[in-house]
Order: C-alpha cells, then sequence, then structure tokens
C-alpha cells in the first residue's frame, strides 16, 4: 500500500466535534478512521488496529471508561481521553484505567496535536528501549542521568534526595503522560496510608525549589490540580 | 444529629428561662413581700420560651413546669402542692393558652419568612436567566451572521476578510467557552446546603495552572505573582477557586482602563490565606462599588443592546463560590489609584 501514516481511530458521538477533529488531524497527515458510539469503537478498534485511540468519556451507548478496560485487556495502544472540564473523577480514573493522556473540552488545535505527537511519541520509545533502560533524558537545559541518577540544569548538578531523584526519574520515564497521585505513590512508596498525597505534595514542593520553578513559569513539570503531574515533553 | 441539637437547645431555653424566671420571683418575694408579679414573670418566660422554640409542645410542657412551679412556691401553703385550688387551674390555662398562641403566631411567622425566601430565590434566578440570555445573544448573534457571511460570499471576500471574520467567531467562542463555564461553577454549588468537596490543594500548584490558564487567555498581560515561600495546603474545590482568581484577573484586564502593572499577592495571617489581585487602572466606579458582587443578580433592567457584562456574572459567581467555601470576598479602591479584590480561605490545620 506503501501508506506509511499513522492510523487514528477516534470514538466521538458528538458529529461535529468529530467533523473539526477528523479535519485537523487528516490535515496534519494522520490517517483517521471513526467510530461514534463504544461498540462500534470495539469493531473498528479489533479490525483496523490503529497506532492511537482518540476517545470520548461520554458516549450514548456505554462508559467510555469500559473501551479502555476493554483495549487494555490484549493491548498497550496510546488512547487519549477527551472529557468534559467537570469530570475530574473521571480523568482520573480513566487514567488509572490505563489511558495514556487526556484533554479537556473545549481544546484547541495545538493542543490536541501536541498531545497525539507526543503519546505516539512515547509509546514508540517505550516499546524500543522500555522504561528507565539507562541513556540520557534531556529536556531544554535539564539533563537526567539515568546512570548516575544525577539531574543537571545547564551543566549544575541540583541535589536531590533519593526519593526526589526517584519521582523525577519516573516522570522523566514518562515525559508527556500525566500520571496521577496514586500511581507516582505506588511506584515510589510501593503502598500508600491517608498522609501519601501530602507526602507526594511536600517532594514536589523541594523539587520545585530545587529545579528553579517559579508559579506561571514551571519548564519542567506540569501541575494537573487534583490530578496528578506530568513532566514536559522534549518537543514540546 | 441536627434533630438532636435543636432537642438539647430548647431543653437548655426551658431550663434557663424557667430557673431564670423563679430566682427573680425568690427575689421579688423577698425584697417586695407580694405575690402580685409573680405569675407575670412566669407568664413572660413562657412567651420567651414559645418565641424560640419550635412547635406547641415546649410552650405547653413549660406553662405545666410554671404552674407547677407557682403552686409550690409561691401560693399558700408555701412549699407544698395544692392542686385542686381553682386558682391553680385557672393560672394554668391562662398560661397555657398564652403558649399555644405564641407558638401559632411563631410558626406562622416563620412559614411566611420561609416562603419570602424561596420567592427571592425564584426572583434571582429569573434574573440571572434573563441576563445571561442577553449576554450569550450577541456572540451568538454574530457568530452565525459571520459564518453565514463566509459561507454565502466565500468567492467574493478577501482572504484577510475572511480571516478577520475567523478569528471574531473564534474569540466569541472563547468568550462564551468562559461564560458557560462561569454557569457551570454555580451549579456545582448546591445552593441548598451551600458546600463543596475540598481536597487540599498546594498554593504553589494552583497559582501555577491559574497563571498558566490565565496566560491561555491574554497572553500579552503580565502577572506580578507574591507568594509565600513556605508549603501551603489549603482544602478547597481547586477548579472553583481557579475560576476565581482567573476572573479577578479577566476582570482587571477588561475593565481596568490605564492599567499597567497586574499583581497576584497571597498572605497568611494566622490561620488564613488572604488572596489580593490588584491592579493600578481606573479603579472601580462608586455607584458600582456598594452592589459588585451580587449586582448581576439583582439587575432587572438589562438593556436591550447591553454590551458584554462578563464582570457581573463573574464576580457574583466569585462570591458565591467563596461565600460556598467559607471565606471572605470584597473590593476597594486603591489611594494609588486602581483597584483590589481580595478574598479569604482557611488553611489546613
Amino acid at each position: 500500500m506503501g501508506n506509511n501514516k499513522y492510523k487514528l481511530l477516534v470514538i466521538e458521538d458528538e458529529s461535529n466535534i468529530l467533523s473539526f477533529v477528523r479535519t485537523i488531524l487528516e490535515a496534519n497527515n494522520y490517517q483517521v478512521i471513526v467510530a461514534k458510539n463504544c461498540a462500534e469503537g470495539k469493531l473498528m478498534y479489533s479490525s483496523h488496529i490503529p497506532d492511537l485511540v482518540i476517545l470520548d468519556l461520554g458516549l450514548p451507548d456505554m462508559d467510555g471508561l469500559e473501551f479502555i478496560t476493554y483495549a487494555r485487556e490484549f493491548s498497550t495502544v496510546p488512547i487519549i481521553v477527551l472529557s468534559a472540564r467537570t469530570q475530574e473523577s473521571d480523568k482520573v480514573s480513566a487514567l488509572d484505567l490505563g489511558a495514556n493522556d487526556y484533554i479537556t473540552k473545549p481544546f484547541g488545535t495545538e493542543e490536541l496535536l501536541a498531545r497525539v505527537r507526543a503519546t505516539l511519541r512515547n509509546n514508540r520509545y517505550s516499546a524500543e528501549s522500555g522504561a528507565l533502560a539507562g541513556g540520557k533524558y534531556v529536556l531544554h537545559d535539564l539533563v537526567i542521568d539515568y546512570d548516575k541518577r544525577m539531574v543537571m540544569i545547564a551543566n549544575n548538578n541540583v541535589k536531590l534526595t533519593q526519593t526526589e531523584y526517584n519521582i523525577v526519574a519516573y516522570l522523566s520515564a514518562h515525559a508527556g503522560k500525566v500520571l496521577t497521585y496514586a500511581s507516582i505513590i505506588r511506584t515510589i512508596w510501593g503502598s500508600s496510608d491517608s498522609g501519601s498525597i501530602k507526602k507526594l505534595q511536600v517532594n514536589m514542593a523541594n523539587i520545585r525549589k530545587k529545579l528553579g520553578s517559579k508559579p506561571g513559569e514551571n519548564k519542567y513539570i506540569i501541575n494537573e490540580l487534583g490530578v496528578g503531574y506530568r513532566m514536559c515533553d522534549e518537543n514540546e | 444529629m441536627n434533630k438532636i441539637n435543636s432537642k438539647l437547645f430548647d431543653a437548655i431555653i426551658v431550663a434557663a428561662v424557667l430557673s431564670a424566671a423563679f430566682m427573680i420571683n425568690m427575689f421579688i418575694k423577698q425584697t417586695f413581700d407580694t405575690d402580685s408579679l409573680i405569675p407575670m414573670i412566669f407568664v413572660l418566660g413562657i412567651f420567651l420560651i414559645s418565641l424560640k422554640t419550635n412547635g406547641y409542645l415546649i410552650g405547653i410542657i413549660s406553662s405545666v413546669i410554671s404552674t407547677f412551679a407557682v403552686n409550690y412556691a409561691f401560693t399558700y401553703p408555701y412549699f407544698a402542692f395544692d392542686l385542686i385550688s381553682p386558682e391553680c387551674v385557672f393560672s394554668f390555662i391562662v398560661m397555657m393558652t398564652i403558649a399555644i398562641i405564641t407558638s401559632a403566631l411563631t410558626t406562622k411567622i416563620k412559614k411566611q419568612q420561609k416562603a419570602y425566601a424561596e420567592s427571592e430565590k425564584e426572583k434571582m434566578r429569573a434574573n440571572l436567566l434573563r441576563g445571561i440570555s442577553h449576554d450569550l445573544r450577541t456572540p451568538l448573534t454574530s457568530i452565525c451572521g459571520s459564518t453565514s457571511a463566509i459561507i454565502e460570499n466565500y468567492d467574493i471576500l478577501s482572504k484577510e476578510q475572511q480571516i478577520k471574520l475567523l478569528s471574531e467567531i473564534r474569540e466569541d467562542s472563547k468568550w462564551l467557552n468562559r461564560m458557560v463555564e462561569n454557569l457551570l461553577s454555580v451549579t456545582r454549588i448546591d445552593s441548598e446546603k451551600v458546600c463543596v468537596i475540598k481536597t487540599p490543594i498546594v498554593l504553589e500548584e494552583l497559582i501555577d495552572a491559574v497563571i498558566l490558564k490565565f496566560h491561555k487567555h491574554c497572553p500579552e498581560q503580565n502577572v506580578n505573582v507574591i507568594i509565600p515561600d513556605d508549603f501551603i495546603n489549603i482544602p478547597m474545590d481547586a477548579l472553583l477557586i481557579e475560576q476565581v482568581i482567573i476572573n479577578m484577573l479577566e476582570n482587571a484586564v477588561f475593565h481596568a482602563k490605564g492599567m499597567t502593572e497586574l499583581s497576584l499577592k497571597v498572605k497568611t495571617k494566622n490561620n488564613i490565606a488572604v488572596f489580593e489581585v490588584s491592579d493600578n487602572g481606573c479603579g472601580i466606579p462608586k455607584e458600582r462599588l456598594e452592589n459588585l458582587f451580587g449586582g448581576y443578580l439583582e439587575r432587572t433592567d438589562v438593556p436591550a443592546d447591553s454590551s458584554r457584562n462578563n464582570m457581573g456574572i463573574g464576580l457574583s459567581v466569585c462570591a458565591s463560590i467563596i461565600k460556598a467555601h467559607g471565606g471572605t470576598i470584597s473590593a476597594e479602591n486603591l489611594k494609588s489609584g486602581g483597584a483590589v479584590f481580595r478574598f479569604t480561605l482557611e488553611m489546613e490545620e
């Protein structure tokens, strides 16, 4: 066929939103297949095996979360969730079920394309090299050396504690993806209790201080209020 | 829980008022050596009790107790019961009648107050709806018109003209979205219970998210941020408080003519965090200052050609959000020129 475009499946019931998402994606050289409800989405998914799924949570026949559960049973296809502003709890459960990222409606063209690019790139990385397999992570003037367990900004060593380093390394290994509080806590401390979120927040405050981030000028780590944290992606 | 509390409250009132009446009577009897004032004092006590408690039962119980007290301590034979005397029966009937009449009146007044509050709320809702419909119509008309213009005159309009129309459509829809976000915020607050679901949010993260979002809407406007260095955790509904601060910042951008500096400051005082958005623009007109936060809801005569008055609804929404969080909100003009909007939130212990 000679077609090496990325294949994207968009599951969305609002035809106007679908139409503009499709236009944007096709104009940017992606192949787009669409489904108008969850059942159709599952069918399209299994017959086309897309490279990425964009999923609206409010679907007429089933909850969009059900599609995530369905897809995660046998595949690691990246999933980006579209959600309305009032559903933070849905965002968290979508991420915890295995969605890679979410975009809040209404969203602009650039935001959508940036997330799609980041998610596709991310997935390619982890598919090829696996997480934390050594090497370096570079973001602007920030360098993380996984072999030496060191973080540098503009060639100056940043003195992080063990825990702080572990958090930064975990976030950077999934750069571009929102990691929920629960998933970070599980990875760093193993178990969680009522004080865990506060412990994480205090650590994050220290990390921000050490990285020299000021409110409104966070170059490295984005706060997703009430949901979790996201390391900026290299090309963002 | 509430029911038990109100019962306890009733019992305390009865005990306090009746023992006070009893003491006063003992005092009167000793100093003036007269019995004529005694029933009067008890009648006054029963009146007060019926006024302050709900329903009829408490008033009737108090009149029974009072009858016994008068009979026991203040009528011959002293400090002994003589319940069959006609005097006793008569005073009991009088006291009970007063208790019942007072209770009936109080209940009636309470009902009327409730009905009044209900109709006020209805009126507010109607005004809100009227105001919103007006405010939504303007951008919708312009979107509708611009798109038709483009579709029908696709070949005639130059590329520049088309892009101009399209960017106006984008502006209008962004504005509509902000408006709808405000409305959604209002529905998140249950007006009956006036409570929100609070989670502890780190101040620094909140301010970061706010500035990021604000810069998406107004990329050119610089904000001067001053917050404490400490780790501060504030329980809140983050989306709502974000909305409050963004509304205040945007207000300054849209309404503070001649502004060159916009700042967002947070100070802590004991257990309270004070948020301040200040500008050095033209300040708030005096006649609006009085009714700034409720103005939108009380405005009944929206002019038909009202321009975008996002300020009205934005600030009303801010006030209800902060009220639901148990904080206070205020605005004033600075002596040095410009205006400051202030609100407070309680910090985590």
